[in-house]
């Protein structure tokens, strides 16, 4: 046997030169490895630690040219950082690449060095002395079994701690992602209130005060900017907006106190906010109604730039939509449909085909869909409106009026018989769309269509006592129509019947709102005429504020929040 | 002059492989004002159809080959030929993929979804090792499995592993395989891909913890003989269990086994068992009482691993990029967070409800935690079985490659002196025959 031991293993004094030779070889390799695995290594946290260094300066010095665009000595050293970063980011992955193949070269001739030494090193196999089987397979069995015990306890540990560490556990979420119906029927959280269409969710509003002795006023505040935006009201604390060509800015107020809580500034955009907006005065630059989710509020201004915000004013973002190309200056509200910040941008002619209605992610502020109008400019706001099961995002345009789906932006339905110039907003009441041309017509269309309903879907059409800015509010029944110059005219929501009509003798801007079975109208000079509903106008009250009103009330529970040209009033009662 | 000579071969070697160093990058300065147009983005061709079949026709030859070489040569340098061999294809050619291991995932992801169609390869990939494991023994992990043959080449200084460290650290790969299916089962990730400790070595890059991990692994490696293929490999496991069964299989000594313990620690890998000797009476008993209790403590064992696992399927789940995004847009819309992530803001940019991936994303931890309660009972019927394993009295006359363990590398052949008389007895023929 030791006969065959001999012959079966090299002898390591006959191979003593190859065994030296493979030991060596294997011994350089190692060493020539070595090296080229810290050249590496430093290559790589040249890569991962100097290079990210060098792109933030680039980046901090291409802000800073933003504010010097005419220095050339600055615009040299951006381009040289920029060659340098990109020429040594692709010298390092040449490097990695190379680097790596010659590791694995020097590894391959190190393995097959130490490999031959073994073989050639080898010797023959000497067992120990023979041990006591019983006690030897006795002891393994034992501690084999302790050890599978001790691998369970450890698994059972490992389990424990993961267990143990906080998890969300996604069956468990209650809480909607975004405000539920009911949230937003009890709020006032865009232009309007729910849908837009200018109705409280509460009866027990005011019906008397007076602003010039303070009776049923519970607080007055000054407004920073002037702004045409109406209130917007979410769990105590009102929201507005207001600019002027420099500044932007947004306001929240303690519905409580009238405290102003914070102002937010929305920072020039560099495609929004270094160019001039012209616009008319009538408009403002910060007509447009700010919109709120119960988690942010956000606003946009005449120069496109749109900010989001926090309800601590933390800005979350901001983003230019670019300066619209708006005759008499951007008016359109924003509205909301679950995470969505929906906007019309209207502008232009409708054949340049410039307006775009804009979904926006609320949260991140990327934009979720985007689809372009073939309408001119208009001045309305859009509305989210429950149409059966599922909600649609309606708009008035020159010279569509449109259905979409607000989850994605999908046309539903389309009529032509918008007119120019559209300011007023839709309403949605008694299973029709209710859209009014300036001074020209008012129709009633099915929303349940699809693709052209122009001559299938409008159930009715008028064309007396047409309003210009004000936009129509309805309870299902009638719908009412107020007309700049004071006319309000009531008309039947099933066929258009003019019911009544009644002059003012007043200018409004501000639109109508019902309440329960009375309807508010706030006139320019801030007169509120308080009238119920009936077969005729049969007026209740009248309450001054004593100050100009443009903006549309708000209506939260036992208050009403207006917005004067300089200050902000909450009318109720403090028990409210 | 024949020492020289050998220096002189990697020198040369060397100095080719140096070549590229002395290379000057050159990279042309941009010329913003020239008009200077991008390039328009290439894509490389995707890989033809016929190369799977050759890819499967390759590894049937493998496995054939190593079947004969293992069973009928037992020829240990053509063994080590071809595992280079299969290294250099199925890992540095092929790199990596597709491999027998993962495509475990492949069959399973198609048993548990419909929608998700596995190509045909993947499937002969997963199942031609098998059957030849059920036949021939573990001839797939001695020279054919690419991770098998990079961790079997650094197998310079092997030491014997303890029985009880072996046993206890086996359990790893049961684990790993039980979770692996699981998540594949879910859909949620393919982690023996994604955790493939040598495919960032085939490729020359990948993540750097893979790269750190498959390093570690093999320096492991040259003390500890194939150290992932033991202690962590899945597919191993599977065909550990089927070798149990095979109808032909390794055999130390090629006819009868003299017990002259010549081969005892020639194993690397610790898959030699040793004849025993029977148990004293005393302990014949004890083990006897031990055996029933154990018996009756299975389902047990199988129930508290099953509660056990079950209070981790939520972090299970998280292995789901749809349950992960869930929690991300969860923390971001209750205000825990407040910036966003690549994939929240990818999502938000889709404009789906957040309440439908949230519906998904319940889903997803509905059939993971019913799947961490399988895999806990799973886990713990094993270790009860793997105690009873322990617990029960063998008898071994012989010294014999364990069914299950043995990766049939060959390497145990040439210390047995009956092998010997073999291959004289055959060079004895074949000059005869002349």
């Amino acid at each position: 046997m030791s006969k065959i031991r001999e012959e079966s293993f090299v002898d390591s004094a006959s191979a003593g030169a190859a065994y030296q030779a493979a030991l060596w070889s294997a011994v350089v390799s190692g060493v020539f490895s070595a090296i080229v695995l810290v050249l590496l290594v430093v290559n790589y946290l040249q890569i991962k630690v100097l290079d990210p260094l060098r792109a933030e300066r680039l980046e901090m010095m291409k802000v800073k040219f933003i504010g010097e665009p005419l220095s050339e000595d600055m615009l040299f050293d951006i381009r040289r950082l920029d060659l340098e970063i990109r020429r040594d980011k692709i010298r390092r992955q040449f490097f990695s690449r190379r680097g790596g193949y010659l590791l694995l070269g020097g590894l391959v001739v190190c393995v097959a060095g130490l490999k031959l030494a073994s073989v050639l090193g080898r010797r023959p196999p000497q067992p120990a002395a023979p041990d006591d089987k019983q006690a030897r397979q006795m002891r393994e069995a034992a501690m084999a079994r302790w050890a599978v015990t001790a691998g369970l306890g450890l698994l059972s540990v490992a389990a424990l701690i993961v267990a143990f560490n906080p998890q969300i556990n996604i069956t468990e979420i209650t809480a909607p992602a975004y405000p539920s119906e009911e949230q937003i029927n009890n709020n006032w959280a865009g232009f309007r209130g729910p849908a837009g269409a200018g109705i409280s969710a509460y009866e027990n509003i005011p019906t008397k005060w007076d602003g010039k002795t303070g009776d049923g006023i519970l607080w007055k505040s000054k407004v920073p900017l002037r702004g045409h935006n109406s209130p917007v009201v979410w769990a105590g604390r009102v929201f507005l907006s207001g600019a002027t060509s420099k500044k932007r800015q947004v306001f929240c107020f303690d519905a409580l106190s009238g405290e102003l809580l914070w102002t937010a500034d929305v920072a020039g955009t560099a495609a929004g906010g270094t160019k001039a907006v012209d616009i008319m005065d009538d408009t403002g630059y910060a007509a447009p109604t700010v919109a709120t989710d119960g988690r942010r509020v956000y606003a946009i201004f005449a120069n496109g730039d749109l900010g989001c915000f926090d309800f601590d004013g933390k800005s979350i973002w901001t983003k230019s939509l670019g300066v619209p190309d708006s005759t008499y200056g951007y008016a359109s509200s924003l509205a909301m449909y679950r995470n969505l910040l929906l906007i019309q941008y209207d502008q232009g002619m409708a054949e340049e085909v410039k307006s775009r209605m804009i979904a926006i992610d609320g949260y991140s502020g990327r934009i979720v869909w985007e689809v372009r109008r073939p309408v001119a400019g208009s001045w309305a706001s859009p509305i989210v409106a429950k149409v059966g099961e599922k909600h649609q995002l309606i708009t008035c345009s020159d010279p569509w009026i449109t259905g979409y789906n607000p989850a994605t932006g999908e046309e539903l339905w389309k009529a032509l018989c918008g007119g120019a110039d559209m300011a007023p907003s839709p309403v949605y009441a008694g299973g029709f769309v209710f859209a009014v041309s300036p001074y020209d017509h008012i129709v009633a269309i099915r929303p349940d269509g699809r693709g052209d309903v122009t001559d299938t879907h409008i159930s009715w059409s008028a064309e007396d006592s047409i309003p210009d800015i004000c936009s129509p509010v309805s309870n299902g029944k009638v719908i009412f129509l107020l007309h700049t110059a004071g006319t309000l005219t009531c008309y039947q929501c099933a066929d258009g019947k003019i019911l009544w009509e009644k002059e003012l003798d007043t200018s409004f801007n501000a639109s109508p709102s019902l309440v329960g079975d009375k309807i508010y109208l706030l006139s320019t000079k801030g007169v509120m005429f308080i009238a119920r509903i009936g077969a005729e106008y049969e007026e209740i009250a009248r309450c001054e504020l004593g100050e100009k009103v443009h903006a549309s009330a708000a209506f939260a529970n036992g208050r009403i929040y207006i917005r004067g040209t300089k200050n902000l009033y909450c009318i109720g009662t403090a028990n409210e | 002059m024949k020492r020289i000579g050998l220096l002189i071969i990697p020198a040369v070697f060397f100095l080719f492989l140096s070549e590229p160093v002395s290379g000057v990058e050159r990279f042309p300065p941009p010329d913003f004002e020239s008009g200077y147009e991008l390039p328009q983005t290439t894509y490389a061709p995707a890989r033809r159809g016929v190369y799977e079949y050759i890819d499967v026709a390759v590894l049937l030859c493998a496995l054939s080959l190593s079947s004969y070489l293992v069973l009928v040569k037992r020829d240990r340098r053509a063994i080590f030929v071809l595992t280079v061999f299969s290294l250099l294809y199925f890992g540095f050619w092929r790199k990596g993929c597709v491999c027998a291991i993962g495509a475990t995932q492949n069959i399973v992801l198609a048993f548990f979804d419909n929608s998700y169609a596995v190509p045909f390869a993947v499937v002969l990939f997963f199942l031609l090792p098998l059957v030849f494991t059920l036949f021939f023994g573990r001839t797939f992990c001695a020279a054919v499995c690419p991770l098998g043959a990079i961790q079997d080449l650094v197998v310079l200084k092997p030491t014997a592993v303890p029985l009880w460290l072996e046993s206890a650290l086996r359990l790893l790969a049961y684990l790993y395989l039980g979770i692996a299916v699981l998540l594949a089962a879910t859909g949620s990730a393919f982690i023996i891909c994604r955790y493939d400790p040598f495919v960032s070595f085939f490729r020359l890059t990948g993540n750097l913890n893979i790269l750190i991990a498959g390093g570690c692994l093999l320096v492991i490696g040259v003390f500890i003989g194939r150290p992932y293929c033991r202690f962590l490999c899945p597919y191993g496991v599977i065909l550990r269990q089927l070798s149990r069964v095979s109808q032909w299989r390794v055999k130390i000594t090629p006819d009868e086994c003299i017990n002259c313990r010549l081969c005892e620690d020639s194993c690397p890998f610790g898959a030699i068992n040793k004849s025993t000797a029977d148990w004293p009476r005393r302990d014949y008993n004890k083990s006897k009482t031990r055996l029933a209790i154990l018996i009756i403590l299975l389902p047990v064992l199988a129930v508290s691993g099953a509660f056990a696992t079950a209070a981790t399927s939520g972090w299970l789940s998280r292995a789901h990029p749809t349950v992960r995004l869930a929690d991300r847009i969860y923390l971001e819309q209750s205000g825990n967070v407040k910036d966003t992530t690549d994939a929240s803001l990818a999502f938000r940019g889709t404009g789906k409800p957040i309440d439908q991936l949230y519906a998904q994303a319940a889903n997803i931890q509905d059939k993971t935690g019913f799947g961490s309660l399988v895999l806990g009972a799973f886990m713990g019927l094993l270790v009860g079985l793997k105690l009873i394993k322990h617990s029960v009295r063998r008898h071994r006359t012989d010294y014999e490659a364990d069914r299950a363990g043995c990766l049939a590398c060959g390497r145990c052949f040439q210390y047995c002196p009956r092998e010997h008389v073999r291959l004289k007895k055959i060079k004895e023929a074949i000059q005869g025959n002349k």
